[in-house]
């Protein structure tokens, strides 16, 4: 690299950087309000304390599929939109949030499939007893058993039931609010409003009482119940002062009522807000959103070396990688830290981690060979990978705690990762021998040498992953042995990490035996890309064994594509040489076939 | 390389053999993958897997035909390839010692599977709380006649299942009793009997009054067969009837003779442990605020009167207790979390997976390491004789 590349990979990495930097200033406020310092306060909910700027973005993706929405002209952030819904449910209810897509369920409301697909609660209120029926009725149906009406209107229901208990979170929506609920405490008829608050609430925004369990956090509805009982929180004053300051919209006396919450559960629990201080930054800095972008960028720009200024460009566009890559690590290293576990713990966090791998591995092989060739399948293999990740997030919570039979981090650490990386070096193998097709078919000439070293890149790829999925299919087997006594059960995903244990041994041996040359790898390395999709993801498809965490019917017809491309791609690899653009230099590869005269 | 002039011997250490066998074993794998959603996971692995021959059920017919080599079959002959390669073709350099540990881990790993599949036999102890247990049961049933004359101690006498099956006469030694087997149902469900029902079978207890309806045998993981017999004990020249014995049937029924009372029971296969396990405690935790389970756990007491062993041991997911060459692993629960279900495995070959894991991880590393400094000693090489044309 010469001195002006240098400086151009340095520079386009550190630009990239600050560019990752800016999602991390705060938020303005809203008609004065500081929605920020209200997002900001710990709540429990999912078995875990986050803030609350976690579940109303988590909620508003799982009824929106979006973390904000445009309504009347502006953005609505989640902050903004959670405090309408707790506290001004006569505007949350005007608010275009559910998505509908369903023909049927939109014919279940008189209603025809339109441009918007974005209805208001009021809009759907008058039907809620259909949805709620038919709802039920699907709900009697095994989840893969369910026609796609039947899983929209019982989707369409649990959306709106989340919506219901949100609204009845802090305060009952018909009530009179909660600082009434106080003064009323004790008196006919309250036990009855607690009790419905107590069973509805969504999550639990106070802090244990003194004596208490460290996790026994309240909900408004529990803590009306215990100082009915003489044990009053002391943060349910405030509590109920952000809820009338926000429901007249007076912001001095709803930005000093947060304040005050703040103080009385820092007081309690001063650990808990940075602990969700840190989650809070993370969620606003989404780096693997911004990894994203920047993968483009170096992608764009990759190719754009290619046709213009190599000694500048293609450093520049390692630099971009460079930046991509920190991006990820540090939201990789955040989401460690804040759940206290390895960095792969669902199908979520396998695609963000099995993208990480390939673009380290494909950084090592930038430097090593330093032909561009890296950097475009590093970074089209971390974009690919998180965008599939973006598209696992529609559950909602992607930091959910983990059930009994995974929680070992030992074993999460070294078999899940291990496996993980395994899959990463697949797809890598598969990136590369997709570029060298292309190549092939795209480029007007083509270098010997380039081939070749694309190729040894393919072997050297190829024989790491062998390693890693067959020494995380083993620890897998010693896990299911250390915690069921069966060293090996036959569970598909157990199945899918032998296929591609086996398939990259067959590629080895046929190297080795030399019955595939160049072109034979490579298609056989694009294959590799195939059955690591279908044991990825496939075999949750399923919907047996132990390991099917997430079945997705979606996910179905995005996997199909991707097998087609894949087949398309390996037909494309295998065809004959006079069919290849790039014929000038026929001597270049070492092709199964001896070039034609 | 050497050069192997036998045919035989060449076809068997071919690495196109090799690959052959790779490719026929993926094709089982996805074959038994998919098959797990109709046939459940044991049915898929005995059809496919553990099997030398895949068999195919051609439509409406009683006809069956091989289609594909099974499990066992391409495993017997991918041994027999790496051996035979192995022995004949690899040498014994410092070079190869990465691929001789690989596949020296291989063959043993292999050889594991074959020692489990074998002798590895699966039960469960299910305790309710305060409980004390001193037998694991399997899956397949017994029955069990238990001259229950003696307040004190119980003598039991146990017919296994593949008895029933054969039908005939089984003798209980040591005792005047023999019975007569006349029919015996892997799978059956009873009912009340209903007027139009044809006669039962059964002479005398609760079969009279009930129909017996044999089913297909259950392949599910989660199901199991409730088995039933028809039984005759015969003691002294003198026949008690004709009992009907189920899975089905709650209480025990019995008959005496000369002064001895026995009961007869069909039960899961029972095998009694020179040691109990008393279940102080189950614990079920989940995660504040939700229904997500946290950690299954269940404090036993382990009592062995031959060793005068008395000690506490706390079973929990991912750490089961190893004891008397048998693991007990937390497996389920129930009766509102009162009942705690342990699987109990027994496998002489446990240890095998773990050094063969060993073996292949430090051979694949070897064998790698060798190959890139190779490699980049060729590279290094090419650089230096360019650098020498260039000078």
């Amino acid at each position: 690299m010469n001195k002006l590349g240098r400086y151009a990979a340095w520079i386009a990495c550190g630009l990239a950087l600050v560019g990752a930097f800016t999602m991390l200033r705060a938020p303005g406020q809203v008609r004065g309000l500081d929605i920020d310092g209200f997002s900001r306060l710990p709540v429990l909910e999912g078995g875990r304390l986050k803030p609350l700027d976690s579940t109303a973005r988590n909620a508003l993706l799982v009824i929106r599929g979006q973390q904000s929405f445009r309504y009347q002209d502006r953005t609505v952030g989640s902050g903004e939109w959670i405090l309408d819904v707790l506290f001004r449910p006569q505007v949350a209810d005007l608010q275009p949030i559910f998505v509908i897509d369903d023909p049927g369920v939109l014919g279940l409301m008189n209603m025809k499939v339109a441009k918007d697909r974005y209805y208001s609660f009021r809009q759907i209120a008058p039907f809620i007893n259909e949805i709620q029926r038919e709802a039920n009725a699907a709900q009697a149906i095994e989840a893969k058993l369910r026609t796609q009406y039947q899983s929209a209107v019982a989707n369409l229901f649990e959306r709106v039931y989340l919506y219901h208990r949100l609204k009845n979170t802090i305060q009952l929506e018909q009530g009179q609010g909660l600082a009434a609920e106080i003064q009323a405490r004790g008196s006919p008829g309250s036990e009855q409003r607690v009790g419905a608050l107590a069973d509805l609430a969504y999550f639990r925004p106070l802090p244990p009482l003194p004596g208490q369990k460290a996790e026994a956090w309240l909900n408004s509805g529990e803590a009306l119940r215990s100082a009915a009982m003489g044990s009053v929180s002391p943060a349910l004053e405030p509590l109920s002062r952000i809820a009338w300051a926000y429901s007249v919209q007076e912001a001095p006396a709803f930005n000093k009522a947060v304040k005050d919450f703040q103080v009385s559960t820092f007081s309690v629990r001063p650990e808990a807000q940075t602990h969700v201080d840190h989650e809070t930054t993370f969620n606003r800095a989404q780096p693997f959103y911004v990894g994203m972008v920047i993968y483009v960028l170096a992608l764009l720009t990759v190719f754009a070396s290619w046709l213009w200024k190599p000694q500048i460009l293609r450093p520049a566009a390692f630099g971009l990688l460079c930046a991509g890559a920190i991006v990820q690590t540090a939201g990789l290293v955040s989401r460690i830290v804040l759940q206290g576990r390895p960095p792969v713990t669902n199908l979520y966090s396998s695609a963000v981690f099995v993208g990480w791998g390939a673009v380290l591995l494909g950084i090592v092989l930038e430097r090593m060979y330093r032909n561009g060739f890296g950097t475009a399948v590093a970074a089209s293999s971390g974009f690919a990978s998180l965008l599939v990740a973006h598209h696992l997030t529609g559950d909602g919570d992607t930091m959910e705690m983990m059930r009994a039979v995974l929680d070992s981090n030992f074993w999460l650490a070294t078999h899940v990762t291990t496996i993980t990386i395994g899959y990463s070096g697949t797809f890598l193998a598969g990136a590369i021998a997709i570029a060298w097709t292309l190549r092939k078919q795209f480029a007007p000439r083509i270098n010997p040498e380039t081939s070749k070293s694309l190729s040894g890149m393919v072997y050297g790829i190829v024989a790491f992953s062998l390693f890693f999925s067959f020494v995380g299919t083993v620890l897998g087997g010693i896990w299911a042995d250390q915690s069921w006594g069966r060293f090996w059960g036959w569970d598909p995903k157990e199945n899918g990490a032998l296929l591609i244990v086996l398939w990259n041994a067959i590629i080895l041996h046929a190297r080795w035996g030399g019955f595939a040359r160049e072109r034979g790898i490579m298609t056989m390395a694009i294959f590799g890309n195939v059955i690591t999709s279908l044991s990825w993801f496939g075999v949750n498809m399923l919907g047996v064994g132990l390991h099917s965490y997430g079945f997705m019917d979606k996910a179905f017809w995005a996997l199909s594509g991707f097998i087609a491309s894949q087949a398309v791609l390996m037909a494309l690899a295998m065809l004959p040489r006079q069919f290849w653009k790039a014929r000038a230099s026929r001597d270049a590869g070492t092709g199964t076939q001896p070039a034609k005269a | 390389m050497l050069t192997v002039k036998n045919p035989v011997m060449r076809a068997l250490t071919s690495l196109r053999l090799t690959i052959v066998c790779l490719a026929a074993l993926m094709i089982l794998v996805t074959a038994a993958t998919l098959a797990q959603v109709g046939m459940g996971t044991v049915g898929a692995v005995n059809a496919y897997m553990r099997s030398y021959l895949v068999w195919w059920n051609i439509p409406d017919s009683q006809w069956m035909i091989p289609v594909f080599p099974g499990g066992a079959t391409v495993g017997l002959v991918l041994m027999a390839n790496l051996i035979a390669a192995q022995a004949v073709r690899l040498q014994a350099t410092w070079s190869k010692a990465g691929l001789w540990l690989v596949h020296l881990g291989l063959i043993l790993f292999v050889g594991g599977e074959f020692v489990s599949g074998m002798f590895q036999v699966e039960s469960q102890m299910a305790i309710e709380s305060g409980q004390t247990v001193n037998f694991i049961e399997g899956r397949d049933a017994e029955l069990a006649i238990i001259d229950v004359t003696d307040p004190v101690q119980d003598e039991v006498y146990s017919v296994p299942a593949r008895a029933l099956r054969r039908e005939g006469t089984v003798s209980l030694p040591g005792t005047p009793v023999s019975l007569k087997i006349h029919g015996y149902a892997q799978n059956a469900q009873l009912r009340n009997r209903a007027p139009t029902d044809p006669p039962a079978r059964a002479t005398a207890g609760v079969g009279t009054a009930v129909t017996f309806v044999q089913v297909p045998p259950v392949s599910g993981d989660n199901e199991v067969d409730s088995s039933a017999a028809f039984v005759e004990p015969i003691a002294g020249g003198r026949s008690y009837g004709i009992w009907l014995a189920s899975q089905a049937l709650g209480a025990p029924q019995s008959f005496t003779h000369e002064g001895r009372t026995y009961q007869m029971v069909m039960r899961h296969r029972r095998q009694y442990l020179p040691y109990a396990v008393t279940l102080k405690k189950f614990s079920h935790d989940k995660y504040a605020g939700t229904e997500i389970p946290k950690n299954f756990s269940s404090l036993v007491h382990l009592s062995n009167p031959a060793t005068r062993e008395e000690r506490d041991v706390l079973i929990s997911m991912n750490d089961p207790m190893r004891y008397d060459s048998k693991a007990f692993y937390q497996a389920s629960f129930g009766k509102g979390d009162m009942l705690s279900i342990l699987q109990v495995v027994e496998n002489p070959g446990w240890l095998i997976p773990y050094i063969s894991c060993v073996l292949v991880a430090v051979g694949l590393i070897v064998h790698f390491t060798v190959s890139l400094m190779r490699s980049s000693r060729k590279r290094e090489a090419a650089r230096l004789a360019q650098s020498a044309q260039e000078a």
